[in-house]
């Protein structure tokens, strides 16, 4: 049991975009974080510690939570820096939430940004890969394994389909989002025109299935019970979260025995929330998918199923925002990808839905729970789970 | 006045900085063997018997020092292969890489488990490549004690 | 042991990447100014009264926007702090030794860092004045201003 709650009572984030050279990084974070805090009622005075995080190869700035500084209110502040990949977002969440939990702050804001422009992506990422075994020969995160198992065990013509459906529901989503970076209008109709035309990355990874390289920034306040409670706000309260990751990550590929990351981290958190069947327990989850064909495969890891019930969802639109199981309402990651904010933005779009704050891209029926993911670096999941009601905590029972 | 038209500048710059890699003891090991002797190692958990490639020093899931190598291929099976179009920059170099090109994961023979060595393929047509296809290592003549004492492998 | 160390070696390697920076809006009006008018410009924090350059877009003790508070500075400066480099490096402005001075300019609160040079390194004091040496090509970077030099 948790020793005290942490509820979710600010969320701010920028216009995901290709094209901030308006601003440097401080000032980028500036914006998300004074969105955050409007959205919280609050000034940087009430923070008691700030958390910073993102991906350094991509802008190669030594240190930047201390340049921040001048942009991010954290003068005078403890504070944290937390780089884990592409989870960082993610990970800044699990830290806040183990901040107030403990009993050690009440108000933690925590920051994740990144501005892509300013490296290359791909490049950047490739710098995980052992410089003795791999580096010259690794992609970054781009890989057409997934999309190869998959068109071997459902066909060509089902599979291509499936995946480039999974887009075209993301872009639905994100023509929704003011804050999504790209939304290009697809239709169900461009389906067979998009699988014969958008040009190979790797393998059957197309461009389009690739996510985006986002300049973005995503902020949030986390309070402790007391705190929620006296200041009467509406949060997403922290329940629960698991990150797992593998040792053997890039040895092991193709088919294998070993359960994937996400499966290991659904099975997991479901166990000890008492979540048997999460289509109809859980009312929306917010998904790490890096490319289509990952979001669609990562239906079935997510969801504990079998055989081709993940395919069959995106078929019948299950999916979508008025679908039985939304998925990704806020476009995904896919459609908006500041790296080091990714992750966050995941756990920040599931308790706007909560706290029923989405707008146009809001889930529209009754739900408790909201699931999120993060997914990065090595092949690692954290998975966040979000509630309506506080959970039962040492210090309520006290 | 700051103009809302403003110029706005970007100071573009290409980093290069030297670094240096340790192979410590373990993958100095794998690296000497491909180079003195043209022999893949891969090193075996005395717990679980699991045969580990990169060779790594502890066998995480037992949590005991693996010291014993055991050589393993030059052939084996392909389990995945990623076929390349994007030619993206490799940051040992700084160079863009020559696309397209095959990246394949083979699992060994001899290997008890499920790790495998990942390397290139010299073959980019993919009506060509198959899992499950039989793969023999290439050696270069000049050996240097890398990863790419191992030209690539090809399908037998 | 002598078996051991046969597994034990270091490979060369680098990092090489492509990189941009943005320097802002801000950051640019800054960069422009000492490129077209060799100008050294800071922003004044109306609520704390202190004069910040470089520039930033928002004060970070009381979040005030800063984006159009602009002062002119003097080009004249005193030293607050200073060290010698005395090491080479590509990356670097200048060779072995060198000057790197803190640079508290007139009318400004917080010091700029940049190098003093036309003098012998070590005689660079704190206290002593002075004065920015523009660059003949200036490009819109930090380096407009070549060096400073005792006024």
């Amino acid at each position: 049991m948790k020793h005290r709650n942490v509820g979710i009572i600010g969320v701010g984030q920028t216009v995901h975009s290709s094209h901030r050279e308006d601003v440097n990084q401080p000032e980028l974070i500036h914006e998300a974080v004074t969105a955050a805090l409007a959205d919280a009622g609050m000034t940087m005075a009430d923070v008691d510690c700030v958390v910073h995080g993102n991906m350094e190869l991509f802008e190669m700035i030594h240190q930047p939570d201390m340049w921040h500084v001048i942009g991010d209110g954290a003068y005078g502040k403890p504070g944290i820096r937390v780089t884990t990949g592409g989870t960082t977002g993610a990970t800044l969440v699990c830290a806040a939430d183990a901040l107030v939990a403990s009993g050690l702050h009440d108000i933690v804001l925590a920051i994740g940004f990144e501005k892509l422009q300013e490296g290359h992506t791909t490049g950047g990422i490739t710098n995980m890969a052992d410089p003795l075994w791999g580096r010259e020969i690794q992609t970054g995160a781009l890989t057409g394994m997934t999309a190869d198992a998959m068109i071997e065990e459902f066909g060509e013509e089902r599979a291509k389909k499936a995946a480039m459906k999974h887009r075209v529901i993301m872009d639905k989503h994100a023509m929704k989002n003011p804050y999504a970076h790209r939304r290009f209008g697809f239709t169900d109709e461009m389906i067979p025109a998009m699988i014969a035309n958008t040009p190979p990355l790797v393998g059957d990874l197309t461009i389009v299935h690739m996510c985006s390289q986002s300049d973005g920034a995503c902020a949030m306040i986390f309070a402790a019970e007391h705190v929620v409670k006296k200041l009467g706000k509406k949060a997403a309260w922290i329940q629960d979260h698991v990150t797992v990751h593998r040792e053997e990550t890039f040895n092991l590929f193709g088919n294998h025995t070993e359960v994937s990351t996400m499966r290991y981290a659904a099975t997991k958190l479901f166990g000890r929330n008492g979540i048997t069947d999460p289509r109809k327990q859980i009312g929306v989850f917010e998904m790490y998918d890096p490319s289509s064909w990952w979001g669609l495969d990562w239906t079935r890891e997510f969801l504990l199923l079998s055989g081709d019930e993940h395919l069959k969802m995106v078929e019948n639109g299950d999916i979508g925002i008025d679908g039985s199981f939304p998925i990704n309402p806020s476009g995904g990651v896919v459609a908006s990808n500041p790296i080091g904010a990714t992750a966050m933005v995941r756990v920040a779009e599931a308790a706007l839905q909560i706290r029923g704050l989405a707008g146009e891209r809001q889930v529209k029926r009754d739900f408790d729970l909201a699931l999120a993911s993060g997914f990065g670096g090595t092949l690692w999941t954290v998975l966040v789970l979000l509630a309506k009601n506080p959970p039962v905590s040492e210090e309520a029972q006290s | 006045m700051t103009d809302a038209k403003q110029e706005l500048i970007t100071l573009p710059q290409i980093l290069s900085i030297p670094q240096r890699f340790a192979t410590g003891p373990i993958m100095g090991r794998f690296l000497r063997e491909l180079r003195d002797n043209k022999r893949i190692m891969a090193n075996v958990c005395p717990k679980c018997g699991r045969f580990q490639l990169p060779a790594r020093e502890v066998c995480a899931i037992c949590r005991v020092p693996v010291t014993d190598f055991v050589e393993v291929g030059p052939e084996g099976v392909i389990q995945s292969f990623d076929l390349v179009y994007y030619a993206s920059p490799d940051p040992l170099t700084g160079k863009a890489r020559k696309a397209p090109y095959t990246t394949t994961n083979v699992l060994l023979d001899g290997v008890k488990g499920e790790d495998t060595l990942w390397h290139l393929l010299n073959e980019t047509d993919p009506k060509k490549i198959k899992r499950g296809m039989r793969v023999r290592a290439v050696f270069n003549e000049v050996r240097t004690g890398s990863m790419h004492d191992i030209k690539y492998f090809e399908i037998i | 042991m002598e078996e051991q160390n046969k597994d034990r070696w270091v490979v060369d390697g680098q990092l090489a990447l492509p990189y941009q920076y943005f320097a802002g809006t801000v950051g640019s009006h800054f960069l422009t100014s000492l490129r077209d008018r060799k100008k050294i410009l800071g922003q004044r924090c109306p609520t704390c009264n202190k004069v910040f350059v470089p520039p930033r877009q928002t004060c970070e003790r009381c979040f005030a926007n800063l984006a159009d508070a602009w002062v002119e500075l003097s080009d004249v400066g005193e030293v607050t702090g200073v060290t010698v480099i005395n090491y080479q490096e590509k990356y670097l402005p200048l060779p072995p030794p060198y000057a790197l001075a803190l640079i508290k300019l007139g009318g400004a609160d917080t010091p700029l860092t940049h190098v003093v040079a036309g003098v012998d390194p070590a005689n660079v004091k704190v206290g002593m004045k002075v004065k920015a040496v523009f660059a003949d090509e200036r490009k819109g970077s930090l380096l407009d201003i070549k060096y400073f030099t005792p006024a």
